[in-house]
């Protein structure tokens, strides 16, 4: 099978996955007692009325009593056409709620992602290329530290610190400060350090750990007998062939950079997000709103998966679709 | 979490007034995770979560201490509004903290739970009623002196029956809508908290209500039975809204359009009806708003001058800050003017040159639930807690002083009735027992009581030396709920658990759990059978599971909800004994309320089965046809009297709400009351 078929066999499957997952999720929803019949029906007997009648024409409001496929039909259509409700939660629509939440989440998730997958791999090289120096102890320990110390609990003592006792950043975050400007820089370099500092770890020790491998492997031998600087030794001969194992984590988290909230983070920092959006959709069951952040994720990992397939050809030609 | 004011409303006895009604009462209890919350929530809320929280009556309680900083979460500062200015704690490092500098120009709060709507017909959160009451006024309010204060109308009567609503001339809606009249009120009384299928938030306030316009400003109520207290119990307190913008909706019986107006979500026809004009409602951020230079009350003879000017601030915001370390932070920093404080950091913001800590008393109260349905007890056979003296002996085994002393750090009043020492309705100390305190606490004042109910048990229930053993000679082991992450709370479990251990010989253990879940799970059902009626909703025909005997009297539940499903045979789904995860309201300001919990065993909320062995119903009626308040006093006494007695709920205590504010501000009072002159806070 050529690249070309094999995509378009990838998407196609993704369409069914998709297509799978809301089906389950419809399901799910349709087994689960609605909140709002249980309210009718309360208010009812409240009102010294017919609890059973008030069930009764609450369903019938809400479409419950037609036959299931047609409530099917309904779902699947809104869901791909993106009429994905109200959220009582929050009393507006379910994607304006999601792109609100997501326009806070993106302007932490963006820095915090590059920050990663650019540091990451950098620091854990330059670690190599002087281990066991107290250079290299330095970025482990850094890279340690960061991994094991919890992101809420290191931004509580950074806001104290930085916040409280140096008043250097704002405790409360502005949801007016403009996207570009440095109120809205100094609101967020705590929570994108907090957050690189947590991810930097993992991806930092594998990359130093994979080319450790390439330090001393044939081409490199070449290379630095051709010659070439060591700055374009470790980038070209070095980086590349680490960055194809590590390309896993990378892309799901180049992914991520939209979605990959903080809830903690975000409680902390105060930034509503698409984290709180979706913890507080779940303590609210603001059903509506649970459904449209579930679909977001899943059809983000639906997408990420193919890509994540596709991007080990670009980084290493060796591999190729030829046989599948 | 309390219960009782409905993150909203209701009763407002403590809580902002937003709408009251009995729908607060039930359904889903909300959750207002944190000490914090409690005082808010919802908020809440804080003291919440949850669906709709028009509970009235619940709220948790818990703080925590996290590496010195601040734990927890939860504590909302509800903040101001016409109604009670009552906040959450929070908590964070006080003390030494930076030097802020307070920003005078705009007033900022900082609460922990954003809001569910701002749509004034349905909301019905404590939190949300104060963000909207920046930008837009109600009825009436209650000033610090309890007497009644006129902000939209004044409401005078003779019998207490007839109420007359004189309408403040001069009030205007923003563009097109033109001057608020009596029209409006009627209209939005008539045509949507009296129809069927708008189902606003004050349905079940007006129902049964009579309403009427007498002229461009004046319209009258007439209710059913005479209500000396009825402006205390804020049912007849109103939003204004336009006609004009109602009419189409009432056309249409479009519940969902009303309820997603845009107009009225944003509050954008508020006018010159609230001190600020909301700009924006950021969800899970909070709201902005700025200076409503047109501001009614500024042109108000009948309030204090210092409302001429009203409001001193150019701007104003809430900020929902989830994370009680950085609501505390931003206080310190003056990035807000006001955050709730937790008790175990009170001392250490008193000692803060910047901030001062007001202490204000609250109608929430701490109390155990004791399961006396058939689901509870399930250490074994006969339910104890059925017994009167057993409940006595559990409120005899706790020490009221200790546990104020040791989980709320003495802020916090010790609770023997069913109201607050604040409350004009409190009966004469000598009248009530004091249960848990000098003489009537202690293991042997305790086990002499549990014996008297051993004797009446047709069980054989004893004490084998220390222990309490059940028939089969087996030690009683029972368990007690509390909110999942609440440190207050689990501590005072622990300590309830360890009382009832020492005293009584009880293996009591501590378990933590959600608040929805035990809401859901637990403390309520919708599975309850009904009885049959006829086309004009007459109950024709009640079924067996619906009648018990109360009394030496049978009686039948012909209103079964979901926090009074049936007698005590009908359950919710999982079994219990006790919890301290839900506070309720004592509704201080008008204790009839009070017949929501204890107007005999059909009363509509009563989760725990309570039957009353005394005649509450006759009580309540009496207090309800008194003709002066000196009557209803008279009345009340008893029933409270009563109640000590009867221990319905084990009472611990009535925990304060401590705030904290920006050194310099003027406005907040120690007092039940505190927020009620919100447009006239200032700095000096």
């Amino acid at each position: 099978m050529g690249f070309g078929k094999y995509v378009g066999a990838r998407v196609l499957w993704a369409v069914v996955v998709s297509l799978i997952i809301t089906t389950v999720t419809f399901l799910l929803l349709a087994a689960a007692p609605n909140p709002a019949i249980r309210e009718a029906a309360t208010q009812a007997a409240l009102q010294g009325g017919d609890p059973a009648a008030a069930v009764e024409r609450e369903r019938e409001l809400r479409g419950l009593n037609q036959p299931l496929y047609v409530r099917y039909m309904d779902f699947i259509q809104s869901v791909y056409t993106l009429d994905w409700g109200w959220s009582e939660s929050r009393s507006q629509p379910v994607t304006e709620a999601l792109l609100q939440a997501l326009y806070y989440t993106a302007q932490y998730s963006i820095p915090w992602t590059i920050l990663t997958i650019t540091l990451g791999p950098l620091v854990g090289v330059y670690s190599a290329a002087n281990m066991y120096s107290w250079r290299d102890h330095v970025a482990t320990g850094f890279a340690f530290f960061g991994y094991a110390i919890p992101n809420f609990f290191f931004g509580i003592i950074l806001l104290l610190i930085f916040g409280v006792w140096f008043e250097v950043v704002p405790i409360s975050y502005d949801t007016s400060a403009a996207v570009f400007s440095l109120q809205n820089v100094r609101q967020l370099i705590l929570p994108v350090f907090v957050l690189v500092t947590g991810s930097i770890g993992a991806t930092m020790r594998v990359s130093r750990n994979e080319s450790a491998e390439f330090q001393n492997s044939d081409f490199m031998k070449t290379a630095k007998a051709k010659g070439v600087s060591p700055l374009r030794a470790y980038a070209y001969h070095v980086m590349r062939p680490t960055l194809v194992p590590l390309s896993t984590t990378l892309v799901g988290q180049l992914l991520a950079l939209f979605i990959g909230s903080s809830l903690l983070v975000e409680v902390v920092f105060g930034i509503p997000g698409l984290g709180r959006l979706t913890f507080n959709a779940l303590l609210s069951q603001d059903t509506n709103l649970v459904l449209g952040s579930t679909l977001v994720f899943t059809f983000v990992a639906v997408v990420g998966n193919l890509l994540e397939d596709l991007v080990f050809t670009v980084l290493d030609p060796r591999i190729n679709y030829d046989d599948r | 979490m309390w219960i009782g004011c409905t993150d909203s409303t209701a009763d407002h006895d403590g809580c902002n007034p937003v709408q009251s009604n009995y729908l607060n009462f039930l359904v889903s209890a909300f959750i207002v995770y944190g000490m914090s919350q409690r005082h808010n929530d919802g908020g809440s809320n804080g003291r919440r979560l949850g669906r709709r929280q028009w509970l009235s009556m619940l709220g948790v309680g818990g703080a925590t201490a996290l590496a010195g900083c601040s734990g927890g979460d939860g504590g909302d500062g509800s903040d101001g509004g016409t109604g009670n200015e009552t906040d959450g704690d929070d908590g964070m490092d006080g003390g030494d903290g930076g030097d802020g500098s307070t920003d005078t120009s705009t007033y900022s709060t900082a609460v922990s739970a954003s809001f569910t709507t701002l749509n004034p017909i349905y909301n019905t959160e404590n939190g949300a009623g104060n963000a909207i009451a920046r930008a837009l006024d109600q009825g009436y309010t209650f000033d610090e002196d309890n007497e009644y204060v006129p902000l939209l109308y004044d409401m005078s009567t003779e019998d207490g029956e007839v109420w007359t609503f004189e309408v403040r001339e001069g009030l205007q809606f923003s563009d097109p809508y033109g001057e608020v009249t009596a029209s409006d009120f009627v209209y939005l009384v008539q045509e949507i908290h009296q129809s069927s299928w708008a189902k606003s938030a004050a349905t079940t306030s007006w129902q049964g209500v009579t309403v009427e316009e007498t002229g461009e400003y004046e319209f009258q109520a007439t209710l059913e039975s005479p209500q000396l207290l009825w402006p205390e119990s804020f049912d007849p307190l109103l939003y204004p809204i336009p006609q004009a913008l109602l009419e189409p909706f009432v056309a249409e019986q479009d519940t969902d359009g009303l309820r997603q107006n845009e107009e009225l979500l944003e509050l954008q026809f508020s006018g010159n009806l609230g001190p600020y004009v909301l700009d924006e409602w950021q969800r899970d951020g909070g709201t902005q708003y700025t200076r409503n230079d047109d501001y009614y009350l500024q042109n108000a003879d009948d309030l204090p001058d210092v409302f001429n000017e009203a409001p001193y601030f150019d701007s104003a915001e809430i900020q929902v800050l989830g994370e009680q370390a950085s609501r505390l932070g931003a206080l310190e920093t003056g990035e807000v003017d006001q955050a709730a404080i937790p008790p175990e950091r009170v001392e250490e913001y008193r000692n803060n040159d910047e901030i001062h800590v007001n202490r204000v008393p609250q109608p929430y109260n701490e109390k155990i639930s004791v399961n006396m349905r058939d689901n509870g007890w399930t250490t074994g056979p006969g339910n104890m807690f059925r017994h009167k003296e057993f409940r006595q002996a559990m409120a005899a085994a706790i020490d009221k002083q200790s546990l104020i002393q040791g989980v709320f750090r003495d802020f916090a009043e010790t609770h023997f009735t069913w109201q607050p020492r604040f409350s004009n309705f409190y009966p004469p100390e000598e009248d009530i027992p004091q249960f848990g305190v000098g003489d009537s606490y202690g293991s042997e004042f305790a086990r002499g009581l549990a014996e008297e109910a051993f004797g009446q048990s047709e069980y054989d229930y004893s004490f084998d030396g220390e222990t309490m053993v059940d028939p089969d000679g087996n030690q009683v082991q029972l368990s007690i709920y509390h909110s999942a992450g609440q440190e207050t709370e689990q501590l005072m479990g622990e300590f309830i658990a360890q009382e009832l251990g020492n005293n009584l010989g009880i293996d009591v253990s501590v378990e933590a759990i959600d608040g929805t879940r035990f809401n859901n799970e637990y403390w309520t059902t919708t599975e309850f059978p009904t009885p049959e009626r006829n086309d004009d909703g007459e109950v024709t025909n009640v079924p067996d599971e619906l009648v018990d005997t109360v009394n030496g009297e049978e009686v039948e539940w012909t209103a079964p909800t979901a926090t009074n499903p049936g007698p005590r045979n009908v359950t919710a789904n999982e079994d219990w004994d006790m919890e301290i995860v839900f506070g309720l309201n004592t509704y201080p300001r008008n204790p009839l309320t009070n017949s929501a919990f204890f107007d005999g065993a059909t009363a509509f909320y009563n989760p725990v089965g309570y039957y009353p062995g005394f005649n509450a119903e006759e009580l309540f009626d009496s207090a309800q046809q008194a003709s002066s308040e000196e009557e209803l006093a008279d009345a009340l006494v008893e029933l409270f009297a009563n109640l000590a007695e009867e221990q319905p709920y084990i009472m611990l205590a009535f925990p304060d709400s401590t705030v904290g504010y920006r050194e310099g501000l003027q406005g907040p009072i120690e007092n039940f009351s505190n927020g009620w002159n919100l447009p006239a806070w200032r700095y000096e």
